[in-house]
C-alpha cells in the first residue's frame, strides 16, 4: 500500500485511485490515413517499462479527477503528480 | 419525497454510537467551472461554494459540500416536506445554471441515503473500515470527504464535536448499514 497524493484533495490512500495506462499518448491527427499497423500501435502498443514511467491515474473514489503520475515502476516510487493539461517534465 | 420507502428501518445504538437515517433532505448536486456558474449559485444558495478542498459551508438553512473541484453538494439543514418531489431552489437553480449551460444541476435527494451518526466512536467506527486518515478531519468543524468504507462509496460531512453525517447512494445504504450494525458491535 502507498500513499498518492491526489492534486486536488490532497494525501489519500492507494485503493481510493485507479490507474490509467500511459500518459502522453496522441491520437493521430488523421486516422484515416494510417495503415492497420500504425493503428494498431497507438491502440495497444504500450511501453510498460521497469522504471520511471509517465502514467495517467484517476481518483475514483474521491474527487474522480484525472491527473499524471510519474513513477518507477520497479520501487512504487512517486517521483512527480502533475494534472492533466500540463507538460510532462524532461526527466 | 412522494413514496418514500426507507431502506434503514430501525435506528441502532451500540458501544455509545447513534445511527439512523434522517429524512426527507433535499440533496442537490450542483457542476460547473464557470465565474458565472459560481455567482449563480451563490445568488440562489445565499451564499459562496467552497473552493478550498475537502471543505464545506453553510447557512441557517444549507450546507453546501465541497466533492471536487468543479462539484459541490447541497443539502438542506432541516427535513423538507414529504408530500412533494419539487423544490424552488432546485427549479431557480436549474433555470439559471442548467437552461443556461453554465453547469448542471441535479436532484440527488432520493440518491443518497443520509445517516446520521452520533457518539464518541465514530471515528473508531470509520477506522475499522476507511483508508482515510481522519486525525485533521475530526478536529475540524466542516470538513467534507469522500472515501471508501467497507468499501463502498461515502461522503462524510463532520457536523461537529461526536456528530457526523454521511451520505451513501441507496443501493449500497442497507449493506453498508448492516456492516456499520456488525462493526459497531465490536468496538
Amino acid at each position: 500500500m502507498f500513499v498518492i497524493n491526489c492534486p486536488y484533495c490532497g494525501e489519500r490512500d492507494q485503493q481510493e485511485f485507479k490507474a490509467g495506462g500511459e500518459a502522453h499518448i496522441e491520437r493521430p491527427k488523421q486516422p484515416t490515413e494510417l495503415s492497420d499497423d500504425e493503428w494498431a500501435e497507438y491502440l495497444f502498443m504500450r511501453k510498460n517499462i521497469k522504471g520511471i514511467q509517465f502514467e495517467r491515474w484517476n481518483h475514483a473514489h474521491g474527487c474522480r479527477k484525472w491527473f499524471n503520475m510519474v513513477r518507477d515502476t520497479s520501487n512504487d516510487e512517486i517521483k512527480l503528480i502533475y494534472k492533466m493539461g500540463e507538460r510532462p517534465p524532461s526527466e | 419525497m412522494l413514496n418514500y420507502n426507507s431502506p434503514i428501518d430501525n435506528q441502532v445504538e451500540i458501544n455509545d454510537l447513534s445511527i439512523k437515517e434522517v429524512s426527507p433532505i433535499m440533496k442537490l448536486n450542483l457542476r460547473g467551472k464557470k465565474r458565472e456558474f459560481l455567482t449563480a449559485a451563490g445568488k440562489h444558495l445565499d451564499m459562496i461554494l467552497p473552493t478550498e478542498a475537502n471543505t464545506s459551508s453553510s447557512s441557517s438553512k444549507l450546507t453546501s459540500m465541497w466533492l471536487s473541484p468543479d462539484e459541490w453538494m447541497v443539502v438542506s439543514n432541516e427535513l423538507i416536506e414529504k408530500d412533494t418531489n419539487e423544490y424552488d431552489l432546485e427549479e431557480n437553480l436549474y433555470n439559471s445554471i442548467s437552461k443556461t449551460n453554465l453547469g448542471a444541476v441535479v436532484d440527488v435527494s432520493d440518491q443518497f441515503v443520509m445517516l446520521e451518526l452520533k457518539g464518541s466512536k465514530i471515528y473508531e467506527l470509520f477506522s475499522s473500515g476507511s483508508p482515510f486518515n481522519f486525525n485533521d478531519f475530526k478536529e475540524k468543524k466542516g470538513s467534507t470527504t469522500q472515501t471508501l468504507l467497507n468499501n463502498i462509496d461515502v461522503i462524510i460531512h463532520n457536523k461537529g464535536e461526536n456528530l457526523v453525517n454521511l451520505f451513501v447512494r441507496r443501493s449500497f445504504s442497507q449493506h453498508l448499514f448492516s456492516w456499520i450494525n456488525d462493526s459497531a458491535s465490536r468496538l
